[in-house]
C-alpha cells in the first residue's frame, strides 16, 4: 500500500498558498519522510511560474495535479493579528480528494499545518479508513476553546477539523466524500437540519456532519488523528529562530509571548507564515 | 509603587508563558507516548508497562491479545520485543521531558522561557 501527503492550494489576492504549500510539503517530507503531492489550478500554477517557485515545487512534490478552482463564491476574513480582510476563499473541493490522491492511504493537510515532528507516522498502520482530528487545541489552553470550535452550532453535532484527515481508498471512504460533496452543494438544506451558519462553507462542518451520518448518527468511539495544536490568526507568528517558533499570543487586549519547538503546528494566520517564510524554509532543509 | 506594580506585572506575563510552555512540553511528550502498533494505538503509560511486564512474569509473552487506547484488541505476537519497544519509548520521552522541564524551571524571564 504506497503512502503520501497531500495539499490544495488555490491563491487568492490575500495569501499564497502555493508557497504555503511548498514550506508544508517540505515539512512533511523531511519529517514524515513520504512523498507529497499538490492540488493546484492553472492561475494559482501560472503564478508560481511567474514567480520562480514552481521549479521548485516541480522538484519537491511527487505530483502537481491541476484541477479546476472552486468557484463558489466562498468570502473569508483574513486576520492578521487585529488587522482582518476579506478575501475569496477556494476551498469547495477537498472533497475530490478520493478522485485525485495517487496514494492508497493519504494524509490530506492545510497548508498553514506545519509538520515539525514524525508523531504522525504512527497512524499509517492504524486500523482505520478514515480518521480525522476530533477537537482544537489551542495554545493557550482551553479558556480560548469556543463552543463553537467544539460543536458545528449551539445545538449541532460535535464539530471535527479537517485540517488533518487520513484515508484509504475503499467503497467506505468513497462514499463519505461522495456524501461531503453533497453536503456542500445542498449546504444551505443541511444548514437548516443541523442549524450552523451557512454563509461560509467550512469543509470541518460537512466533514463532521457527513461522519456523523455514516456512523449512524451517533457518536462513536473510533480511531482518530491527534488534536490539531493550533495558535489563531489573532495571534502573530513574531519571530523564528534556533528551531523556535515565537508567538504572540492574543489575550483579551494584551500580548502573551510563547514559543513552540518540535511540535506540529496549525499556523492560523497565514500572513505571518508568509512574513517568516524563510525563517521557517530553514527548519526544513 | 509604581515600581512594584509593574514588578508584578512582569511576573504576571512571566506565569502566563510558562504556564503554556509547560501545557506544550506536556502534549509534545504526549505525543511521543502514542505508539501505532499492528493496528492499533497505544498510549505508553505505567499501566501499559506494568501489564506487559506482569505478563511476561507469568509466562504469556507469545501471541497475546492486548486492548489498545481504543479499547480493540490487537495481537502482540512476540511480547518481548514489544516490551522492549515501549519500555525505550516510555524512557526515551521521560527523560526528554524531564531535561526540557528543568529548562523551563530554570528560565526566569519571559525571554529565556522563549529559548527552551
Amino acid at each position: 500500500m504506497n503512502k503520501g501527503v497531500i495539499l490544495f492550494a488555490h491563491n487568492n489576492r490575500q495569501i499564497d498558498y502555493a508557497r504555503m504549500s511548498i514550506l508544508c510539503a517540505k515539512l512533511a517530507n523531511k519529517n514524515l519522510g513520504v512523498p507529497v503531492s499538490l492540488v493546484s489550478d492553472p492561475s494559482t500554477v501560472e503564478w508560481m511560474k511567474e514567480s520562480k517557485i514552481f521549479e521548485e515545487a516541480a522538484n519537491l512534490f511527487d505530483n502537481i495535479i491541476i484541477t479546476h478552482r472552486p468557484e463558489d463564491g466562498n468570502m473569508k476574513n483574513y486576520c492578521d493579528g487585529k488587522n482582518i480582510t476579506p478575501a475569496p476563499f477556494s476551498n469547495g473541493n477537498r472533497f475530490s480528494v478520493y478522485d485525485v490522491t495517487p496514494y492508497d492511504r493519504t494524509l490530506l493537510i492545510d497548508t498553514d499545518y506545519l509538520v515539525m515532528t514524525n508523531d504522525l507516522n504512527q497512524y499509517w498502520d492504524v486500523d482505520a479508513e478514515l480518521m480525522m482530528a476530533p477537537r482544537y487545541n489551542d495554545i493557550m489552553g482551553i479558556e480560548r476553546v469556543g463552543y463553537l470550535d467544539k460543536n458545528i452550532s449551539e445545538t449541532g453535532i460535535q464539530m471535527y477539523w479537517a485540517t488533518t484527515v487520513m484515508f484509504t481508498k475503499s467503497e467506505d471512504t468513497k462514499v463519505f466524500f461522495d456524501l461531503v460533496e453533497l453536503i456542500k452543494e445542498k449546504y444551505k438544506m443541511f444548514a437548516d437540519v443541523f442549524r450552523f451558519d451557512y454563509r461560509i462553507y467550512r469543509n470541518d462542518i460537512a466533514f463532521s456532519i457527513a461522519k456523523h451520518i455514516l456512523n449512524g448518527y451517533q457518536t462513536v468511539k473510533e480511531y482518530n488523528l491527534p488534536d490539531v495544536f493550533s495558535v489563531a490568526d489573532k495571534d502573530i507568528l513574531h519571530d523564528v529562530s534556533k528551531g523556535n517558533l515565537k508567538f504572540l499570543i492574543a489575550d483579551k487586549d494584551r500580548y502573551v509571548a510563547a514559543s513552540v519547538k518540535n511540535k506540529d503546528v496549525h499556523i492560523m494566520n497565514k500572513y505571518s507564515i508568509v512574513r517568516n517564510y524563510e525563517k521557517l524554509m530553514e527548519l526544513a532543509e | 509603587m509604581q515600581e512594584e506594580f509593574q514588578k508584578a506585572l512582569d511576573f504576571a506575563n512571566y506565569r502566563q508563558t510558562f504556564a503554556i510552555q509547560r501545557k506544550t512540553l506536556k502534549e509534545k511528550i504526549d505525543a511521543k507516548l502514542t505508539y501505532g502498533f499492528n493496528g492499533g494505538i497505544f498510549k505508553i503509560d505505567r499501566s501499559l508497562l506494568n501489564f506487559v511486564e506482569m505478563l511476561i512474569q507469568n509466562n504469556r509473552s507469545q501471541d497475546v491479545v492486548i486492548l489498545d487506547s481504543n479499547e480493540n484488541p490487537v495481537l502482540v505476537k512476540d511480547l518481548v520485543s514489544f516490551k522492549e519497544e515501549v519500555f525505550d519509548r516510555y524512557f526515551t520521552a521521560t527523560n526528554e521531558y524531564f531535561e526540557e522541564y528543568q529548562k523551563i524551571k530554570k528560565a526566569r524571564s519571559v525571554e529565556s522561557l522563549l529559548e527552551v
